[in-house]
């Protein structure tokens, strides 16, 4: 009889409510800093962010950043001041999602979405270039063939998700210290962290405030 | 032994004579002063004579015994000065630093305008003690009357034979060379003043090495020695050592030039007994300053040129005494005295002179370059009530990177502040950095009140905006 | 340095006691006893300014401490020095706030971010946050103030240490501070750019990103950038170097403080001119002619194009084959190039110059001397090129040596030179008459002949003029021998590695290791299958018997007789005449243009090995990157050939080819490689030793110039048409155009203005060229620069003559 106090676990949870997800037909709504694949953000002007500064690089720990800054042309000028990314490359067989480069970013240039799904064909494919990994005309993530979307997926991609108070001083609580981006303008802070509200409420706040800008 | 005016001549503005015996101005009341005749009637270049006709070592030992005590600022003896030189380094030049230019002073400027002849006879009589034969004469680009006034008094000279080769028959030569400044406050400051003459940018030497009296003008031994300190030569060589030291007191003997400007009746440059007179008799004496203007009260004064700690009516009784005015937390420096009466904007002021040495930064060492003008921003912005009490407190820690420790200040017994006494430490070269920090520190120690009243209500923290410039 | 020092002095250093010399400043003893004091003005090659005031620390003489800038305080006994005081932290923290205050937060985009001492310092030692919340200061973001380096005054710290370099060191005070206080600002006058040779060494000083270079100019970060130790082989100073590269790209390179040769300094063109490794125009496959068209080179395989070489070689035999060239290649390439002609070919035709330089068996035997003995020599004797235009840094030594007072530069020379303007004394003599000149002066009773017969004297020697033959070189150089035997010499051969060359054999009459054809050592006559009897042809010789059909097959070991022999109608009559010409080279120079067979070699950073200098100074050459496409290194090449010849060289890689010099040539006998390895080789191994007897030539005289021409006189600019200049995009606009410089007067006789076309004509050639009027040129001279874009002065030189003279007409 011995055997059957070992079911003993096995029955009960045989009652109790499952924890798995039919993937993919079944999607589990991802936290709202899940790590995504790369976007590189522009300014309100269309301006890029990236200074090509190689920090992102630097930090990387899986080396998979290539990044080569260049002059910026006088007469037609890529990004604020003197400097631009000329090359931006990340390969994503490589990339783990850590996000340092993120945190390393000085103009939030690079920040990650939701967007996790995709599969390459060839390895060529699976190294984003500048011109896929740059937001596009609206201020969204440029969807690549080989990419499976989801519904808000491409959202909430920006600076703003990381603008918590500068150095946890609550004093900077709700000031935003960071610049606006394409499509989204000046966006407001999130809240702090230990009197985070409810999700719906931020939404509202944000109206109010007149800094949603585009809303997607 | 000359009359007295009773009224300024037209050219010496704000001159006021009060004294017997005058011992440099004596010649201040004539309208043909800076002439060669005018000079030689009134005993002009006896004071050479006499010292031609002893060794260069009695004419050294005779200013060492008159203790004549610089007039630059600093107050160091002439006499002891000149004993610096090192031995058998050869050649050594005299520069008379006539760049007068700390904020309130114009005493050497009056010196040479209307008495050229005596600044001369004072440069040849310390050549002569010194054993020299090469003099510069530095005079401020601005002041156009005395370099015009020096330079037609030295072609005069020349021509009778005072300056030149073989000076009255004498195997003594000299040769003295007028050089203009280009409009830097530094330049007073004696190495800095030599960097100039060399043809340099006007910034200061450290010293260690650059002691001008071992490595100077060239890289040679070098004198230099304030306009003042000079002209009052020719007397102590005509009347001896003893007839200086009779006047004043045992440490600070003869008389001295101060210059009042600001809130008094009559504003002007005295010549005063040295070491005896105070504050208070030069500000209210009726034969002087005459009180504060439209009878006010007294609120604050700069005794010593407006690098100085300042001073409230409760030093008023101090003497014009470095030995009594450093404990008490301040210094005599140049003889400008500023004051303030009771309807004077104390942060304003500040920022006045603050600005001052910002602007006349020459911009060497770093403390003074970027401190001095982020004191002047900081205040500027307290003045304009753009302030917060937090930045009351960044005033004075800036100004303790500039002068690390306790700064001197006087005291005031109403608020219980007592006394820090002079001098002060610093991370500068020289002492322009101070200087923008001195006034600051003064009036915020001494009047914090009339600060905090111009930040009241403002104590919202500054967003700092964190990006980056790119 | 063996004499025992007077008396130490002991400081007192955070309570560990400390030995320094008299004089030393407290912050140079606090480095040596390991403790490091921050700093930003303070430079150990420049005089203290103590403008920083970074270095404060508290220093107690017996009075108390006080804080004092250790960089300007001298070391007292007995003094006791805190560097982690309270105070001095306190100090150290205010000063980098200040300093941070007008600084702009633009380190991502600074090329000096991640390898800067202001953001290193501020790490260590500073306050952490700042309180400054006013407008910074503004500028104008990078201004231009050469072609090399671009300024930003905004990031500027002032810390006077590239107008210090610009005044003291360079000798080019073209950049000093503006304004005043808070608005103090370093810039260039108005109209005059900072163009100084020696630019690039404020870039590396500068503690911030304010000044940067125009060619490294956001190529790379530092934290991508990979860093070996090298040996510049621009010229034949041997500067010791950091090469470094990013992604197997060259990006930079900076100089290494070594004591004997450059003390951290470079010239432009040596710190610049990597570009020209990375140029697209490499050559990077063999390239053999076509023979549908023989104006063209078609791309081929090293098998077809070494078979096609051997084939040639063969055929002509040992005795109708030349090799040219050599002196741009490692000692040890040298060797086997010399090892190939000599040993397997067995032909002494062979020479590393192109008859623009000295006699080998001259340049290896006369007593050498060593740049610090010239620097504290009691006179330097100058005779030969401008070494401002050819040995740059040496220049710089020199200059350094003469304003400090080490040393007495005296000149003779037929045109104005760099360092006259420091020199003791600038003696002036017509074209290939420096002999009598120094002669007159020895006879005279001038106190300079006395100096010059007593004290000690290091001659700098070298063709003045490549318009005159060697031969007036020579005889100076006999007259110094005869009459001032004391001397000892430093031969201003320009190019890499001449001297290496010569050492290794690659001249006429020399086998490796200083010898003459009939001295080889045991080791070498077991190594090698033959040694030539009789002395070969050299550069001149070669290409007169190619020109006259003598020679079959000319081998241009990176050469370019064409672009850089005095002669070029006889280079070109020689080449054309030539059956087959076979270049191993990097670029397609005018020479290579016209070749039978290409071979690329590796070029500068993709080769290792060693390096001579000028004075006998062995060091290393350190390989960076990959070599591009197909290039091989000259060794191997070599190797090759000689196999493909049914010959072997037994040679398997530079460290065997280096053992087995070490064997076979006496001069470098216990240079082990294990030396040459070591890290004595930081500051390099003298090898002065030669077994080459002295002899020179008996003085002729020169022809008397007739009164209608001008004496042609010809020395190479810095900046000329030079390959790796050429092919540097940064470098190259700085070679100006080919002009005639004349006196005014000679210009006016002519009835020509200045700035005109003028037609020169020699015997060798007629052409037009613009003249300048240049007072500074003595009359009856004229000076054409030797090899400027737009035309060389070699088309006008006759290589026969001692001197040439050329006529002007107006056009």
């Amino acid at each position: 009889m011995g055997y059957l106090a070992g079911f003993k676990v096995t029955f009960k949870k045989l009652f109790e409510e499952r924890v798995t997800t039919e993937y993919p037909k079944e999607k589990r709504p991802k936290p709202p800093r899940f790590h995504g694949r790369h976007v590189l953000n522009r300014y309100e002007d269309g301006m890029e962010k990236c200074i090509g500064c190689e920090l992102c690089a630097g930090v990387c720990p899986a080396r998979c950043i290539y990044v080569r800054g260049a002059d910026n042309p006088e007469t037609d000028p890529v990004s604020p001041g003197e400097r631009y990314g000329y090359v931006y490359e990340i390969n994503y067989l490589r990339c783990i999602h850590c996000d340092l480069c993120v945190e390393a970013c000085p103009t939030e240039a690079i920040t990650e979405s939701k967007l996790f799904e995709f599969s390459f064909s060839n390895r060529n494919d699976a190294i984003y270039t500048k011109d896929e990994l740059v937001v596009g005309d609206d201020g969204l993530p440029q969807r690549q063939p080989w990419e499976l979307w989801h519904e808000g997926d491409d959202l909430a991609t920006s600076g703003w998700m990381r603008a918590t108070a500068p150095s946890g001083n609550p004093d900077y609580q709700n000031r935003s210290g960071w610049s606006g981006e394409l499509g989204y303008g000046i966006r407001s802070p999130e809240m702090g962290q230990h009197d985070r509200p409810e999700p719906q409420e931020t939404d509202n706040e944000t109206e109010e405030d007149g800094h949603s800008g585009v809303s997607h | 032994m000359t009359e007295m005016a009773g009224t300024p001549i037209p050219h010496a503005p704000g001159f006021i004579a009060n004294l017997t015996p005058r011992i440099v101005t004596s010649r201040f009341d004539y309208e043909d002063s800076h002439t060669l005749a005018r000079y030689e009637s009134t005993g002009g270049y006896q004071g050479l004579k006499k010292a031609l006709q002893r060794t260069p070592e009695e004419v050294h030992s005779e200013v060492r015994d008159a203790t004549l005590l610089g007039r630059g600022g600093a107050g160091f003896p002439a006499g002891v000065k000149w004993g610096f030189c090192p031995p058998e380094v050869w050649p050594r030049y005299l520069v008379v630093n006539g760049d007068e230019s700390e904020p309130g002073t114009y005493k050497d400027r009056l010196l040479m305008e209307l008495d050229p002849h005596q600044l001369i006879e004072g440069c040849l009589i310390a050549c002569y003690a010194v054993g020299l034969s090469q003099c510069f004469l530095y005079i401020r680009g601005e002041m156009a009357v005395a370099q015009e006034r020096v330079a037609q008094a030295l072609n005069d000279a020349y021509a009778a034979g005072y300056v030149g080769k073989n000076i009255l028959g004498t195997e003594f030569s000299v040769d003295i060379v007028l050089h203009w400044g280009a409009g830097a406050y530094v330049v007073g400051e004696e190495t800095a003043l030599i960097e100039s003459l060399e043809g340099n940018r006007g910034m200061p030497r450290l010293k260690p090495p650059y002691f001008p009296a071992s490595i100077g003008l060239y890289g040679q031994p070098t004198i230099v020695n304030n306009v003042e300190t000079l002209s009052n030569l020719p007397w102590i060589l005509e009347h001896g050592a003893q007839a200086f030291t009779a006047i004043g007191t045992e440490t600070s003997p003869g008389t001295r030039m101060v210059a009042v400007s600001g809130h008094v009746k009559r504003p002007g440059v005295y010549e005063i007994v040295n070491g005896t007179t105070t504050f208070r008799d030069l500000l209210y004496g009726i034969d002087m300053c005459g009180g504060i203007r439209d009878d006010n009260d007294l609120k604050a004064f700069v005794p010593g040129g407006g690098s100085a700690p300042w001073f409230t009516p409760e030093q008023l009784d101090l003497p014009f005494e470095a030995s009594d005015v450093g404990p008490q937390g301040s210094m005599l420096g140049s003889g400008a005295i500023m004051v303030m009466d009771e309807t004077t904007d104390i942060p304003a002021a500040a920022l006045t002179l603050t600005k001052f040495y910002a602007h006349e930064s020459c911009g060497k060492c770093v403390p003074c370059r970027e401190g001095g003008t982020w004191l002047e921003q900081i205040l500027r912005r307290v003045v304009e009530g753009r302030g917060t009490s937090r930045d009351l407190d960044l005033l004075i820690e800036v100004g303790e990177t500039i002068c690390p420790g306790d700064f001197p200040h006087a005291a005031v017994a109403s608020k219980g502040i007592e006394a820090v006494p002079f001098p002060y430490r610093m991370t500068t070269i020289c002492f322009v950095g101070p200087s923008a920090f001195a006034p600051i520190h003064s009036a915020l120690t001494l009047f914090r009140e009339e600060f905090e009243a111009k930040v009241a209500g403002n104590d919202e923290p500054t967003m700092i905006e964190v990006a980056v410039d790119v | 340095m063996s004499e025992s020092t007077p008396s130490e002095i002991s400081v007192t250093i955070n309570g560990v006691q400390v030995e320094a010399e008299p004089g030393e400043m407290l912050i140079a003893a606090a480095d040596r006893a390991g403790v490091h004091i921050p700093r930003f003005c303070y430079h150990e090659r420049m005089s203290p300014v103590g403008m920083c005031r970074m270095c404060l620390v508290d220093v107690d003489t017996g009075r108390g401490p006080m804080l004092q800038p250790s960089c300007m305080v001298p070391v007292a006994d007995g003094m006791s020095v805190n560097t982690e005081s309270e105070d001095t932290k306190r100090a150290q923290e205010g000063i980098l706030e200040f300093l941070l205050v007008n600084h702009p937060l633009d380190c991502p985009v600074c090329d000096k971010g991640g390898e800067c001492p202001l953001q290193d310092q501020t790490m260590a030692y500073g306050p952490g946050e700042s309180r400054f919340v006013e407008e910074k200061r503004h500028y104008e973001k990078p201004i231009p103030i050469s072609d090399l380096v671009h300024l930003d005054r905004e990031r500027c710290i002032l810390c006077d240490r590239c107008t210090r370099f610009a005044d003291e060191v360079a000798g080019d005070p073209l950049i000093h501070f503006t304004e005043r206080g808070n608005a103090t600002q370093v810039l260039t006058f108005p109209d005059e750019p900072f163009s100084s040779y020696f630019s690039g060494n404020t870039v590396q000083i500068c503690p911030v990103g304010a000044l940067t270079a125009a060619p490294y100019r956001f190529k790379a970060r530092p934290w991508d950038l990979e860093q070996v130790e090298s040996t510049c082989t621009t010229c034949s100073m041997g500067c010791r170097v950091a090469v470094e590269s990013s992604r197997n790209e060259l990006v930079r390179y900076l100089g290494v403080d070594v004591e004997s040769v450059n003390h951290g300094w470079l010239c432009d063109k040596g710190r610049f001119n990597f570009e020209s490794t990375n140029s697209s125009h490499r050559i990077t496959t063999p390239l053999t002619r076509d023979n549908d068209d023989p104006r063209q080179l078609l791309g081929s395989d090293w098998g077809s194009a070494l078979a096609l070489a051997a084939e040639a070689i063969q055929q002509a035999g040992p005795g109708r084959v030349g090799l040219i060239g050599g002196s741009r290649l490692t000692n040890e390439d040298a060797y086997a190039w010399s090892k190939f002609a000599k040993s397997v070919l067995g032909t002494d035709n062979v020479d590393a110059q192109l008859g623009d330089g000295l006699s080998a068996e001259v340049v290896l035997a006369l007593p050498l001397a060593t740049i610090a003995e010239a620097c504290n020599a009691d006179t330097v004797l100058v005779v030969g090129p401008d070494i401002k235009e050819e040995l740059a840094i040496l220049h710089l030594r020199l200059r350094g040596a003469a304003t400090k007072g080490q040393t007495k530069v005296v000149e003779i020379g037929s045109t104005p030179t760099g360092i006259e303007p420091y020199a003791h004394r600038s003696i002036r003599c017509a074209p290939g008459e420096s002999a009598k000149a120094l002669s007159e002066l020895l006879a005279s009773d001038d106190p300079l002949a006395a100096q010059l017969k007593q004290g000690s004297l290091v001659v700098v020697i070298g063709r003045a003029s490549l318009a005159e033959s060697e031969e007036p070189t020579l005889s100076l150089a006999a007259s110094i021998r005869a009459e001032l035997p004391h001397a000892t010499f430093l031969p201003a051969l320009r190019r890499g590695n001449v001297r290496g060359a010569l050492d290794m054999g690659l001249a006429p009459g020399i086998l490796p290791g200083r010898t003459r054809l009939d001295q080889p050592s045991p080791a070498l006559s077991a190594n090698w299958n033959t040694v030539p009897t009789t002395k070969g042809l050299n550069t001149t010789e070669m290409l007169r018997a190619a020109a006259s059909g003598d020679l079959d097959t000319l081998i241009l070991v990176g050469a370019d007789p064409l672009s850089d022999f005095p002669d070029r109608n006889l280079a070109a009559e020689a080449i054309q005449k030539v059956k087959t010409l076979i270049a191993v080279d990097t670029f397609i120079t005018d020479s290579v243009a016209q070749a039978d067979v290409v071979l690329p070699a590796t070029a500068y950073g993709e080769q290792g090995g060693t390096t001579t200098n000028i004075e006998g100074r062995i060091s290393r050459l350190t390989q960076k990157i990959t070599a591009t496409g197909s290039a091989r290194d000259d060794w191997m090449i070599a190797t090759e050939l000689a196999w493909r010849l049914g010959g072997d060289l037994r040679l398997g890689s530079k460290e065997e080819i280096w053992r087995e010099i070490e064997q076979v040539a006496p001069s470098h006998s216990g240079v082990t490689l294990e030396r040459v390895e070591s890290s004595e080789a930081h500051e390099g191994i003298l090898v002065q030793r030669s077994s080459i007897e002295l002899d020179l030539p008996a003085p002729g005289t020169p022809p008397v110039a007739d009164g209608y021409g001008l004496r042609l006189v010809s020395g190479r600019k810095l900046w000329d048409a030079a390959t790796t200049t050429t092919y540097s995009p940064s470098l190259q606009p700085l070679a100006e155009a080919a002009a005639l410089r004349v006196h005014p007067n000679d210009l006016q006789r002519l009835g020509i203005s200045s700035g005109t076309d003028v037609r020169v004509i020699s015997t060798r050639s007629t052409e037009i060229i613009t003249a300048i009027a240049d007072d500074s040129i003595e009359r009856g001279t004229a000076m054409l620069p030797f090899n400027q874009p737009g035309g060389g002065a070699n088309r006008f030189i006759d290589a026969a003559a001692m001197v040439n003279d050329i006529r002007i007409e107006t056009v």
